[in-house]
């Protein structure tokens, strides 16, 4: 069995990790991390606060752009912006070919709900199919990127964020909402402006390698058009409106089961929005050696927003069937998947 | 008021605490991103983090290769500011 902190889910192998003779976690022994934490949310609170009120005063079509998957924290935040903080929302769903049916039904529900307009976007299903296969079997991303999240996450995330961007500007909006949680991002990040430039330059090398092992079409997803971005004076600003609340899993999936929302049966116990998350996971941990949601559900144990059973059985219970299932769509072999971790540990 | 160095150090330590890495692991005149210790979102966090801990303002056009590259640059960046 993998050794795990006796407080919260850290394995052995998650970086910079150690235990005390308790077993308790560096993170965990870290006790001013929390309270660091809050201040930085009340500042980011009133942060927000000021940029809605200046984004609701321009009264334009939209105030904001929301990347909206159909998952649980995503139609929770999609919600928050329309009834609690009143905001015009045009939401964005990234298609990529294994949303489940039913969260499908959760977008147009949610969305017909709330009155909010949603636009989608589906790359090629052979184009994505690629870009996920590439993801998975080759070292594009560096390791500590890796810490939060799967590297197919991260590429499907990368071209959400990418795409979003080019709708704001397109459409003039100045704000991209996101439902991410604490744990999936740091605190800094509650409320940011986009960078273009310098998130550019970061993934040059990540979009560089990826563009090796998939093709040269790669760019119109990843990239803005030339003109866009040198037409543009105001980039949007970051808004991740979850992380200033407090919230359980039960209390989202409360509140949004109001507006109709049912989770979807075939994804695993992280994911509420897509198929791939199990097969995302289980190659995390042959490279890795743990599993990419164990910070964030760390950190929700030490907020006291889930138990550590729970949270194990999250990460520990794997549908092989769900699995495999993946790998046969994406034409990937055990082989393959064997040789996964050596070539990350060979950068070739 | 720190001097370079002790800023260096400053930073050298949220590096390492925030991005679970050794200071051996840190090369201070190389680029954080491409040390592959930092993406998009270590800059944020390296940003709110020198405008708190050494009360300087950062502003968007600010935020690029040439101030926040490397260690070294960023405790440029800050005592260049200190001093504006």
């Amino acid at each position: 069995m993998k050794k795990r902190c006796t407080h919260c889910i850290l394995s052995e192998h998650f970086p910079g990790v150690s235990y005390d003779s308790e077993g308790v976690c560096s993170f965990c022994r870290d006790k001013s991390f929390l309270q660091t934490e809050e201040n930085a949310i009340q500042k980011a609170q009133e942060q927000v606060d000021e940029l809605l009120k200046t984004v609701k005063a321009q009264s334009n079509t939209y105030d904001a752009v929301m990347l909206y998957s159909g998952g649980k924290d995503s139609t929770y935040t999609l919600y928050q912006a329309v009834k609690k903080y009143g905001l015009k929302v045009l939401s964005f769903t990234l298609d990529n070919g294994y949303i489940p049916n039913q969260t499908f039904d959760n977008i147009v529900k949610i969305t017909d709900k709330l009155g909010v307009d949603n636009l989608i976007f589906r790359p090629s299903k052979e184009n994505m199919k690629a870009i996920v296969k590439a993801s998975a079997l080759y070292p594009i991303y560096n390791k500590r990127t890796m810490v939060r999240i799967s590297s197919v996450c991260n590429s499907c995330i990368s071209m959400v964020n990418t795409q979003a961007l080019r709708i704001a500007l397109e459409k003039n909006i100045s704000i991209i909402l996101a439902g991410f949680t604490l744990g999936q991002i740091p605190v800094n990040s509650i409320i940011y402006k986009n960078n273009y430039t310098f998130l550019e330059e970061s993934r040059a090398k990540s979009n560089s390698l990826l563009r090796k092992y998939t093709g040269e079409w790669l760019d119109t997803y990843y990239n803005l058009p030339t003109s866009l971005v040198k037409n543009t004076v105001e980039w949007p600003t970051m808004v991740n409106l979850l992380c200033l609340e407090k919230l359980s899993e039960e209390e989202i999936v409360a509140a949004i089961s109001t507006l109709g929302w049912t989770a979807p049966k075939n994804v695993d116990g992280c994911s509420s929005n897509c198929q791939l998350n199990t097969f995302n996971n289980v190659i995390h941990e042959k490279v890795y050696g743990y599993n990419p949601y164990e910070l964030e559900l760390s950190h929700m144990i030490r907020k006291g927003l889930i138990d550590r059973e729970t949270a194990i059985s999250k990460v520990e219970t794997m549908d092989p069937e769900l699995f495999k299932s993946i790998a046969d769509d994406l034409q990937i072999s055990e082989d393959e998947i064997g040789n996964a971790g050596s070539l990350y540990k060979t950068g070739k | 008021m720190e001097s370079t160095l002790q800023i260096q150090e400053q930073l050298l330590e949220f590096v390492c605490r925030n991005y679970m890495v050794e200071r051996d692991d840190v090369i201070p005149d190389e680029s954080l991103v491409d040390q592959g210790i930092i993406d998009s979102f270590g800059l944020v966090e390296i940003s709110g983090y020198i405008q708190k801990e050494f009360g300087i303002v950062v502003v968007d056009s600010e935020m690029n290769r040439a101030n926040f590259g490397s260690i070294v640059k960023i405790s440029n960046f800050v005592e260049k500011k200190r001093n504006s």
